[in-house]
C-alpha cells in the first residue's frame, strides 16, 4: 500500500470515527467521553492558534489564552447582559478576541523570540488581572453563567446545544471548518508568505514582503481561532471565568501544540487528545498529573522536536521511499 | 546622457564612533556592470545594506533610477526592483528549491490570497519551471532548501533574484567559497544576466571582478579610492596602495594590466 493510501483510509477513518462518536462512545465507554471528546475539540483550536503562529510564522505566543478568554466573555457579556441570541454572542466573542489580537498585535508583533514570548504573557497577565478585579463586569474568579439560547429557531424547529448530540455535533462541525479554513490557508499564497517569513525573516523583507504586516495579520488569524475556541467553551459550559485568561492556560496550549507537532496541521489536536485523556483517566486517581504533562513536554521536545506528527510524516516518508513512489517534481507542499 | 540606474549624495554611516560609509558620492551608469572591490572594512557590505534599507544612512541621500529612495522600507525598496543576494547566503531552508522561487515570485505582488490554493497559480509556476531551468535547477526543484550544496544555494540565490525580475541586482561576493568550477558556473550565468540588468557586483576575487566588470569602484575606509574601467584600475597607484600586503591580489592586478 502506498503511502498516499495509507493517508486517505486513515483520513475516511478518522471522519467516519469522529462522526459515530455520539453512538460508539456511549456504547463503549459511557457518555461521559462524548463531551470530553467534544472538549477536545474546542481546546485543539487554541493549541492550533498557537500552532499557526509558533508552527507557521515563527512567533511562540504564551499569551493565547487572553483571547480564549475575550472569547469566552463575548458570548456571555453578550447573552447575560446584552441579551444577544446565540449567533450574535458567538460573534461579539470572535469579533472581540479579533480585535485585542489586533490591538496587542501592533506592539507584539514588532517583536520576535523572546521578546515576543514575554510581550505576550505580560499583555495577558495585564487582561487576566483587570478580568479579576473588575467584578461588576466578568465575575471575577466566580466568573459569568449564563442560560443557552436556542442555536436555531426557525418557525416551530427548536434546536439548542441543551441536547448533548446536537451540542457535539456543532462543535465538531465548527473546529472542522476551522481547520479546513487553516488547511486552505497554509496552502495558500499567504500561507507560502508565513513558512518564508518563518523560515528567513531578513530574506523575506529582500524579496518584498511586508513581514510586519504579515505577522499582525497571522496574529489576527490566531485571534480568531482562540476566539471560536473561547466562544465555544463558554457555550459548552454555560460559563465564562478569568480564570482560563491564565498563561497557564496558554502554556498548556503551547505543550500541546509543540508535542503534537508544530507546524503541521493536525499537531495540535492530535497533542491536545493525548493531553486530555491523560488528565481525564490520571487526574481522578493522582493530583499531580501536570507532571506527567511536564515530563512528556520534555521528552517530546528532546526525541521528537518535530512532534508526534514529525515521527508519523518520517514513517510514511520512509514507507515512500521503499516503494519507490516518484516525488512530484514542481509539486508545492501544503506543509513542511 | 542617460539617468544613471543608481546614484548617491554624500552618503554617511556611523555606527557609535566609526564612520562605516564616509560621505560617498557615486553613480552608476545604467546597461552597465559594475564591481565595488576594497579591502576588508571598506564599507562595500554597509553600502549594499544602505540601498537596499536594511540600514539607515546617517546622512545623505540614495536616488534609483532617478527616485529619491533613502528611508524606504527593504520591502518597498525590493518592490521598487533593487533585489539583492546576501554575503552569507541566504534562502528559506525548509522550502523547497520550487517554493523557495514560488514565494520570491508573489512576494512583490502586493495581494496574497489566503485561502485559494497556490498550486492553482499556473502563471507562477510556469514562471518558476521556467527560471529553474534558465538556472539549471530544474533537477532540484522538490529538494529542501537546507539539503543543497553550497553551490547550488548560491545558484538558488541567483534564481531567487532573477524570478523577481528586478532592474537593478545587487550580488555581495557571489562566488565567496565556491569551488573553481561553480564559481566558472555562476560568473557565466552573471553575465548572462547583466544583458538584461543592471548588476553591481562586491567581489573579492580579483580574477572573476577582472573578467566580468565594465566599471570598477574601488572603495576603502568608507570612501571611493577610485573609478575606472578595469584597465584604468589596473593602472591606478594608489589601488595598488590599498591592497599592499595582498600579493595574490597585486598579481591579478598586473596580470589585467598586461592582458
Amino acid at each position: 500500500m502506498s503511502a498516499k493510501a495509507i493517508e486517505r483510509s486513515l483520513w475516511a477513518l478518522f471522519a467516519a470515527f469522529m462522526i459515530a462518536v455520539p453512538w460508539i462512545i456511549p456504547a463503549l465507554i459511557s457518555s461521559f467521553w462524548v463531551s470530553v471528546i467534544a472538549e477536545i475539540l474546542i481546546w485543539s483550536l487554541l493549541a492550533a492558534s498557537v500552532n499557526l503562529l509558533f508552527g507557521y510564522v515563527g512567533l511562540l505566543s504564551f499569551g493565547q489564552a487572553l483571547y480564549f478568554g475575550f472569547g469566552m466573555y463575548g458570548v456571555a457579556i453578550g447573552i447575560q447582559d446584552l441579551g444577544l441570541s446565540f449567533w450574535p454572542a458567538f460573534a461579539l466573542g470572535i469579533v472581540a478576541s479579533m480585535t485585542m489580537a489586533l490591538v496587542t498585535g501592533i506592539f507584539a508583533v514588532r517583536l520576535t523570540w523572546h521578546y515576543f514570548a514575554i510581550i505576550t504573557v505580560v499583555f495577558s497577565l495585564i487582561f487576566y488581572f483587570l478580568a479579576l478585579t473588575n467584578k461588576w463586569l466578568t465575575g471575577g474568579d466566580d466568573g459569568i453563567n449564563f442560560a443557552l439560547p436556542p442555536t436555531i429557531n426557525i418557525g416551530g424547529f427548536n434546536k439548542s446545544l441543551t441536547d448533548p448530540i446536537f451540542q457535539y455535533f456543532f462543535v465538531l462541525c465548527t473546529a472542522a471548518l476551522c481547520f479546513l479554513l487553516m488547511h486552505r490557508l497554509v496552502g495558500s499564497p499567504l500561507g507560502k508568505a508565513f513558512l518564508a517569513i518563518r523560515d528567513n525573516d531578513m530574506r523575506a523583507r529582500l524579496i518584498g514582503l511586508n513581514v510586519y504586516l504579515l505577522r499582525l495579520i497571522a496574529f489576527v488569524l490566531s485571534g480568531f481561532l482562540a476566539g471560536v475556541a473561547g466562544g465555544l467553551f463558554a457555550f459548552f459550559g454555560r460559563y465564562a471565568s478569568a480564570t482560563y485568561m491564565f498563561y497557564h492556560v496558554s502554556g498548556e496550549a503551547v505543550v500541546w501544540a509543540i508535542v503534537g507537532g508544530a507546524g503541521t496541521l493536525l499537531g495540535p489536536l492530535i497533542g491536545t487528545t493525548l493531553f486530555i485523556i491523560v488528565r481525564e483517566i490520571v487526574s481522578t486517581h493522582w493530583e499531580h498529573h501536570s507532571l506527567i504533562v511536564g515530563t512528556v513536554a520534555i521528552l517530546a521536545v528532546m526525541f521528537a522536536p518535530k512532534g508526534m506528527v514529525g515521527l508519523w510524516n518520517d514513517f510514511i516518508s520512509r514507507i515512500a521511499e521503499r516503494s519507490g513512489a516518484p516525488v512530484g517534481a514542481v509539486e508545492l507542499r501544503t506543509e513542511p | 546622457m542617460s539617468e544613471p540606474t543608481l546614484r548617491t549624495e554624500g552618503l554617511t554611516k556611523r555606527f557609535g564612533g566609526l564612520i562605516a560609509i564616509n560621505n560617498l558620492s557615486l553613480s552608476l551608469a545604467a546597461r552597465r556592470l559594475h564591481a565595488i572591490i576594497g579591502p576588508n572594512g571598506a564599507g562595500k557590505t554597509t553600502f549594499f545594506n544602505l540601498v537596499s534599507g536594511l540600514l539607515q544612512p546617517s546622512h545623505g541621500r540614495v536616488f534609483f533610477q532617478g527616485r529619491d529612495i533613502t528611508g524606504l522600507k527593504p520591502h518597498q525598496i525590493s518592490r521598487l526592483g533593487i533585489k539583492r543576494t546576501l554575503q552569507i547566503k541566504s534562502v528559506f531552508p525548509q522550502l523547497t528549491v520550487a517554493e523557495n522561487l514560488w514565494i520570491t515570485r508573489q512576494a512583490g505582488r502586493g495581494f496574497l490570497h489566503p485561502f485559494r490554493a497556490a498550486t492553482s497559480d499556473r502563471q507562477t509556476r510556469e514562471t518558476v519551471e521556467r527560471t529553474l531551468a534558465q538556472i539549471g535547477l530544474s533537477s532540484l526543484a522538490g529538494r529542501q532548501a537546507s539539503t543543497l550544496s553550497y553551490g547550488d544555494v548560491a545558484l538558488l540565490e541567483i534564481a531567487m533574484a532573477v524570478i523577481s525580475e528586478p532592474r537593478l541586482l545587487l550580488l555581495d561576493e557571489p562566488t565567496c567559497g565556491m569551488s573553481p568550477a561553480e564559481t566558472e558556473r555562476t560568473v557565466s550565468k552573471i553575465r548572462e544576466l547583466s544583458r538584461a540588468v543592471d548588476i553591481v557586483i562586491i567581489e573579492h576575487d580579483m580574477e572573476v571582478v577582472f573578467e566580468i566588470a565594465d566599471d570598477i569602484t574601488v572603495m576603502a575606509q568608507g570612501a571611493i579610492l577610485a573609478c575606472g574601467s578595469p584597465t584604468e584600475i589596473a593602472a591606478d597607484e594608489r589601488v595598488r596602495e590599498a591592497y599592499l600586503g595582498r600579493d595574490e591580489d597585486e598579481d591579478y592586478v598586473e596580470d589585467a594590466a598586461h592582458a
